[in-house]
């Protein structure tokens, strides 16, 4: 058979392929094509590809095969796991199941940002003039007037527009250092070891420093409620971060960059709902937090609900799903 | 020489036939992150000067879309069916898996979430010193999300020839060389006859007439690329 013959014996099959491509390019939903027959051409067009190479046929033929069953092949095993059902599975089972099979990762990354908060928390308690050593006299004047009650006090009532502006700041502020606390686990996860100690180490010698100067009231019950979803937040990032970066220095029977690229797949599900916690808990620190009009037992009350729907929420939720 | 040279990755589909891609380097990708960058700088100016007036809402709507353009902007496009910025559209680059799929949502997440490690020590040091290093380019948030940025190709179509009655070869032709003498074909309109006679001299074995030059040896091996083109004695 020559190549002539041969193309013309199949160029049917080929264009009703190619109108099948374009009619789904056009409108990309299932109903484009028919399934059936579209899979059946696909099939016959890889069989003619083998032939065309094995035979050395001219270029052109090769490449408009290669190009057909290459658009195909995309169309026929690409996996798109979202919308609205997807977003719920991860939230009512995969986000809190994804905590639980990391606890020893979770429990690593607790440990490295509590253990400098305390720390650095009792010795800035203890002298309080260590927090020049954390932050430069400015900013620590800066958070005395923000818990003071003052004029630029946090506890003063403040006006909505505000809010908003907090909201905006908390929402790229916090969901960034979150990321970092994750991406940082790459190097061999001393990035995320850093940014955990790092923020629970400044953290720590602020709420020292306030406690010393007896703003702690004030403070504590700023914090109380969002630090719920935040502080969680951030330590479920770096134990996602640890968890990469645990997979580069002990690959196991895979390759490193295999190892990675498994450890990745199952880490990132921790991040989807890293984001949304940040999101909640910057809605709570802009509209709720800062509210002073609430008796400070009422403010008390919610965060305690709230510390122990997070802890219920990641401990139960979804353990008998399939 | 070629396949040294070339930084073709071949994936082989389960129906057992191999789809080529073709990374894209350190210039075009930094070409189409320069454009993105254009984008998402222009429409954040845009946006502060309106809502410039409406005060705190407009700073946290403002401050919203900066965090989604450093976010989100990469991963939205990345999903939404054509897997390219319109950075990478303008330069015909797009993202896949490394099979050649189309990227999926938890690898378009984790590269472009890792873009913070590639970014380091500062100007993405990590990023241009892995994709300098490695054949397939890949830059850390690839390389775990186990993604690829590849160039989009179209194939090139079928070429159009003078009628030369086709010849069949003196040997068997490798797909390599066809493809050579049918571009010698094509772009023979356009060289001059004496610079045509030369050229085909060096692809004379193809038609038997090896160490031979001229008019006819020159006619003799577009015979030849006819009959690569597919038409037969």
């Amino acid at each position: 058979m020559t190549p002539l013959q041969f193309e013309q014996l199949y160029d049917k099959e080929w264009d009703e392929l190619e109108l099948s491509l374009d009619r789904h390019a056009a409108a990309p939903s299932a109903r484009a094509i028919a399934g059936a027959r579209f899979t059946e051409l696909y099939r016959h067009t890889c069989g003619h590809l083998a032939i065309a190479r094995g035979r050395s046929y001219p270029p052109h033929l090769i490449d408009r095969l290669e190009h057909l069953t290459a658009e195909c092949h995309q169309l026929i095993y690409q996996q798109r796991e979202l919308g609205a059902g997807a977003l719920l599975r991860i939230i009512t089972r995969d986000f809190p199941a994804a905590v639980r099979a990391h606890s020893a990762y979770v429990a690593t990354a607790t440990a490295l940002f509590l253990v400098p908060t305390l720390v650095l928390g009792f010795l800035v308690y203890t002298q309080p003039e260590l927090i020049l050593s954390v932050v430069d006299a400015e900013t620590a004047a800066e958070f005395d007037a923000m818990y003071s009650g003052g004029a630029q006090s946090i506890g003063r009532l403040r006006d909505v527009d505000t809010d908003w502006a907090m909201f905006g700041h908390y929402i790229r502020n916090n969901i960034g250092v979150a990321f970092q606390c994750f991406a940082g686990g790459l190097f061999a996860g001393l990035g995320s070891i850093f940014f955990l100690a790092f923020n629970g180490a400044y953290g720590g010698a602020i709420a020292g420093y306030l406690t010393e100067r007896g703003l702690g009231h004030i403070f504590y019950s700023f914090i109380v409620t969002h630090a719920a979803f935040e502080l969680t937040a951030i330590v479920l990032a770096g134990a996602a971060g640890l968890r990469i970066g645990h997979s580069l220095l002990a690959p196991g029977r895979q390759t490193r960059v295999q190892s990675l690229i498994a450890a990745s797949r199952q880490a990132i599900v921790l991040l989807y709902g890293v984001t949304a916690m940040l999101v909640v808990a910057a809605v709570i620190e802009a509209f709720w937090s800062s509210a002073t009009w609430m008796p400070v037992s009422v403010k008390y009350g919610v965060a305690g609900l709230c510390w122990s729907a997070v802890f219920a929420y990641f401990a139960f939720q979804g353990r008998h799903a399939r | 020489m070629a396949e040294a040279l070339d930084t073709v990755v071949a994936v082989e589909t389960p129906e057992g036939i191999l789809i080529e891609l073709r990374p894209a380097g350190l210039v075009v990708r930094s070409y189409a992150f320069a454009v993105d960058w254009g984008i998402r700088l222009a429409v954040l100016y845009a946006v502060a000067m309106l809502t410039a007036f409406i005060g705190g809402v407009g700073l946290a709507v403002w401050l919203i879309l900066l965090f989604a353009c450093e976010w989100l902007y990469p991963i939205v496009f990345e999903l939404k069916g054509s897997g390219a910025t319109p950075g990478k559209r303008v330069f015909k680059l797009k993202v896949t898996m490394d099979n050649g799929l189309p990227v999926t949502p938890a690898a378009s997440i984790t590269r472009n979430l890792l873009r913070v490690a590639d970014f380091l020590p500062f100007g993405f040091g990590f990023a241009i010193a892995s994709m300098l290093m490695r054949k397939d380019y890949k830059r850390l948030g690839d390389i775990a999300a186990g993604t690829m940025v590849v160039h989009q190709q179209k194939p090139a179509g079928k070429p159009v020839l003078a009628d030369v009655p086709p010849i069949t070869p003196a040997t068997a032709l490798a797909p390599r060389t066809q493809a050579a003498l049918i571009a010698l074909a094509a772009r023979a309109p356009f060289l001059t006859v004496e610079r045509l006679d030369e050229l085909a001299a060096i692809a004379a074995p193809v038609s038997g007439d090896a160490r031979r030059s001229g008019r006819r040896v020159t006619h003799r091996v577009l015979g030849v690329a006819q009959w690569a083109m597919g038409r037969r004695e």
